[in-house]
């Protein structure tokens, strides 16, 4: 059974002004868009394109397959892996447009399977709280951002881990596939949009109670 | 008065947070493209998982012995190490597929032991980061991996 073949490719979203979560550049192209374009262009023979895949959906896969708790190496291990994994078998995926969604399941999957694994073993190592922040900002934006970050980091640690896990992945990804995700938190398909929602709430309530007024650029 | 902060742009300041918060290891990307570039295409890999073990748990002092078990639910692979007097590692392993060599990696080098009856040795591996690449007889499994590795782990 291949690896994918009990998984529908998650539905591809036409180019829309604001989506859930809109990963676009200045110059308007949409990660995925891009994504799309460099897998084309490995399949037509031009073997550099798939470095400007791997640059271009690496971070991404990083923060999804974190989600599930991973420690620092095993992620990377699983990041690897998922890359292998589309070098051997990009023959199942047949539109380009599908290629983010069926590296951010695989990833997922691996990743739920090797965290099953490490719990069993050991805890995970806690996230490191300092924010890490590009040198080249100035002071003033350094701690206004760290400020900021520290506040919603603050909001996210105060929800359970299903909703941490839940609202990364989104937040990541490009159309989650909620049936997979569903199995991966035992929560019944149906569920999942209603509890995005109530994590949302639940976020906004706690950075309502540490004094946020609603207003975007305080986020 | 501004208007309220829609879920698009509570996801970005989400993933802005966690990009500063966690952000991807330094190194990361380039890893990637050079493992992907130096993947043997004609080759199968398959991730191993840690089955028993504490992978953390370094041998050192006191803590002279650890097992860890791995498997891709077809094959395991066994591995004991011990400390040895020159403050280096003696591992030995088992492999219950149809392996033919070992490959261990640590940043400072690669170490190659062949495997005899599913069996296999190093006699002094320095502490380090370290991963195992077990080479299978690819004739053996149609369409299996030719090649396992184990997620990496301290000694």
């Amino acid at each position: 059974m291949g690896i994918m073949s009990d998984v529908e490719p998650p539905p591809l979203r036409e180019p829309e002004g604001e989506g859930d979560t809109p990963l676009s550049d200045a110059d308007g192209s949409g990660i995925w868009e891009r994504a799309a374009g460099h897998f084309a262009r490995w399949r037509d023979g031009d073997t550099r394109a798939m470095d400007d895949l791997v640059r271009l959906l690496s971070p991404v896969l990083w923060h999804v397959v974190r989600a599930y708790g991973l420690d620092t190496m095993l992620a990377e291990d699983v990041v690897q892996t998922t890359w292998l994994t589309l070098v051997r078998r990009h023959d199942s995926i047949q539109e380009p447009r599908a290629v983010a969604g069926w590296l951010t399941t695989t990833a997922r999957r691996e990743a739920w399977r090797a965290g099953r694994a490490q719990q069993n073993a050991r805890p995970a190592e806690p996230v490191d709280l300092e924010p890490h922040l590009p040198p080249e900002d100035s002071a003033e934006q350094i701690a206004h951002v760290n400020d900021r970050d520290r506040r919603l980091w603050g909001a996210i640690g105060g929800l359970d881990e299903r909703c941490q896990r839940l609202l990364r992945i989104v937040a990541f990804e490009e159309r989650p596939d909620y049936a997979r995700i569903a199995a991966d938190l035992a929560m019944p398909v149906g569920s999942i949009g209603p509890t995005r929602q109530r994590c949302l709430g639940k976020l906004r309530t706690a950075l309502e109670a540490d004094g946020w007024r609603g207003d975007t650029r305080d986020l | 008065m501004t208007s309220e902060t829609t879920d698009a742009e509570l996801f970005r300041a989400l993933r802005r947070t966690w990009e500063n918060v966690d952000p991807v290891p330094v190194d990361l990307v380039d890893r990637m493209v050079a493992a992907v570039a130096t993947a043997d295409l004609s080759r199968e890999y398959a991730l191993l998982t840690l089955v028993e073990g504490e992978a953390r748990a370094a041998v050192r002092g006191d803590a002279d012995m650890l097992t860890l078990q791995f498997s891709d639910g077809r094959t395991n692979v066994l591995v004991h190490v011990t400390a040895t007097e020159s403050g280096g590692h003696r591992i030995d392993g088992w492999v219950d597929g149809a392996a033919h060599t070992v490959e261990l990696t640590q940043d400072a080098g690669t170490l190659i032991a062949e495997v005899t009856d599913g069996r296999f040795a190093f006699d002094d591996v320095p502490s380090g980061v370290t991963s195992l690449r077990v080479g299978l007889e690819s004739a053996v499994e149609p369409g299996g991996s030719a090649e396992l590795r184990t997620p990496r782990f301290e000694l």
